[in-house]
């Protein structure tokens, strides 16, 4: 494994640090016996906290899985996985976005986000403030009392992404959040997601089937095979962080090529 | 209707069509909304009319309108030193048998969502329920109407069971369908966020079901009020079911009409304030 250098130096500090991912020779698999179908492993693979983890891979390849995994919704058949260096709970260790929104509509965009503060154990006092600093960071002021149907689609899932920071979880999960977005919507996501990730410092574990999504936003890329999935490829981007031109960005050379060998990887991984 | 030429004769009006078109759809509307069900009624009193003029049957079987409103105003007030029907007005009938309805119907639609809630989210719970109210729908009210006599007396007690038991069955089916069928995404989504397991009822099973279950709690109120002559049959008076069975002992047909209209009109009137209280209380049927 190429990671094995800083699973080395990760376990060497004795402490483990607050968002780190750990999958040690991690297999899971759907059903029993004859019937059981194995989605995704082995895989071992470790994310130190800070990282910007992109997840690459066609239909199919168990990225999703992986997610799940790592969110504490499925456990592994075999192999274990560590978040911030215990096992795993939905809702405590990470902030999930899912595919959709999955917004609940009896509340209106307030009600999702003050839902999300409860949950969070933050005092009722502070919820006016942290909604409106939470809309504010994905761009969303003055929606608070719209109801969920009344807005976009891409809007909605913002929404999902604010409920997600709320916990300020040192780790957050994405599950493809952008695809089905049009693609205009969909780069100024995924500026937003990079700005967010890159200004509260924390781990972001990010599935895509998409090579320029995965190279835009990652600090790190992992290429899986196709089913079980399988790690491919381990690169790490070193594109610039921080306060960048997007545009910029996408259109260098650098860019061009990291997109290029991403792309050829994805495609020999699910041919393989 | 001034605006039918304009869709008689579109030729004549080829060039300015979108807009006579818009104000004709209007004008139907209105026609079909309003008009047509007003229309039908006052053909239907007028077919009435003809019918028990015509003499084909005795007017104690069919009494014409006019003595059917006669009657209406005589058990409204007092008339020659009579109050209403056997002492009692036609609203304070109405008002009595309403008061059973809503207790009755109460108990049955508490009931139903409680065991609802807990069929819809405990398997086995629903797996040793669910034959027992699929059968206790099936059965009509009257037949368990004897049984409850024998048990509670002639008062109100099997009065008030009836129409709980009746009322109990359709929330109760709707409330489990509704629980079991929450969307798994949204559960997650909420376990995602830190939901503790009451958490997730409170916040995403309820409302989630509220739809349905609301739909079901129209149902019971619809089967509790046809099921109310029947409450009513056994020492129904004063009631407005009583009313109609007692006026049907003395072949007193118009004010069997009377209290026909009456649990008609009333149940209709029910049924509207609870059809615009489920689209007051949950906004985001069918939106989900």
């Amino acid at each position: 494994m190429s990671s094995s250098e800083i699973t080395q130096a990760a376990a060497g500090t004795g402490t483990v640090p607050a968002g780190s991912v750990r999958l040690d020779h991690v297999t899971h698999r759907y059903g029993r016996g004859g019937e059981a179908f194995t989605a995704v492993g082995p895989v071992d693979l470790t994310v130190p906290d800070g990282e910007f983890l992109v997840l690459v891979g066609a239909s199919g390849c168990g990225k999703s899985t992986l997610l799940r995994l790592i969110a504490g919704f499925e456990q592994p058949t075999q192999g274990s996985v560590l978040v911030s260096g215990g096992r795993p709970r939905p809702g405590e260790t990470a902030g999930v976005v899912f595919q959709t929104p999955r917004l609940f509509p009896w509340r209106t965009v307030r009600g999702n986000i003050d839902v999300a503060l409860r949950y969070a154990g933050v005092d009722r006092g502070q919820w006016p403030e942290r909604r409106r600093e939470l809309l504010t960071r994905v761009g969303l002021e003055g929606t608070e009392n719209r109801r969920t149907w009344e807005i976009s689609g891409g809007q909605q899932q913002r929404v999902a992404i604010a409920r997600a920071l709320a916990a300020e979880n040192p780790l957050l999960l994405l599950d493809e959040p952008f695809a089905a977005l049009d693609a205009l919507t969909r780069e100024r996501l995924q500026e937003d997601v990079r700005r967010v990730a890159d200004l509260t410092g924390r781990t972001t574990v990010f599935v895509t089937h998409s090579a320029d999504e995965a190279v835009f936003l990652g600090s790190r890329i992992v290429v899986l095979t196709r089913s079980p999935g399988t790690v491919a490829l381990d690169l790490p981007i070193t594109l610039p962080r921080g306060d960048v031109d997007a545009e910029e960005l996408r259109g260098s050379q650098e860019f061009a090529e990291l997109r290029a060998e991403v792309a050829h990887a994805v495609k020999a991984a699910a041919a393989a | 209707m001034s605006t039918t030429p304009a869709l008689l004769k579109p030729d004549d009006r080829a060039d300015v069509i979108p807009e006579p078109r818009v104000h004709a759809r209007g004008g139907w509307t209105r026609v079909r909304h309003v008009a047509l069900p007003f229309g039908s009624l006052l053909l239907f009193l007028a077919l009435w009319h003809l019918l028990a003029a015509s003499g084909t049957w005795s007017e104690t079987l069919v009494p014409p309108p006019a003595k059917v409103w006669d009657a209406f105003i005589e058990v409204s007030g007092t008339h020659g030193g009579v109050r209403g029907y056997n002492g009692t007005t036609l609203v304070e009938h109405l008002g009595i048998s309403l008061r059973r309805i809503a207790l009755g119907a109460g108990v049955g639609i508490t009931a139903g969502v409680v065991f609802g809630l807990l069929m819809g989210t405990v398997g086995w719970l629903r797996s040793l329920f669910e034959p027992w109210i699929t059968f206790l729908r099936t059965l009509p009210p009257l037949a368990y109407f004897s049984l409850l006599i024998i048990w509670l007396g002639i008062n109100e007690e099997p009065k008030i069971t009836l129409l709980a038991v009746a009322a109990f069955p359709p929330v109760a089916v709707s409330t489990t369908t509704a629980v079991a069928a929450v969307p798994k995404s949204l559960t997650e989504a909420a376990r995602a966020l830190g939901a503790s397991r009451w958490d997730v009822v409170r916040d995403v099973v309820v409302p989630s079901a509220l739809p349905e279950t609301l739909t079901g709690i129209r149902l019971a109120v619809g089967v509790a009020y046809s099921s109310l002559v029947a409450a009513e049959l056994v020492n129904g008076l004063p009631g407005i079911g009583g009313m109609v069975k007692d006026a049907a002992n003395y072949n007193n047909t118009p004010v069997v009409l009377v209290g026909i209209i009456a649990i008609g009109v009333s149940g209709l009137i029910i049924d509207g304030l609870l059809l615009r209280l489920e689209r007051t209380v949950v906004p985001w049927r069918g939106r989900a």
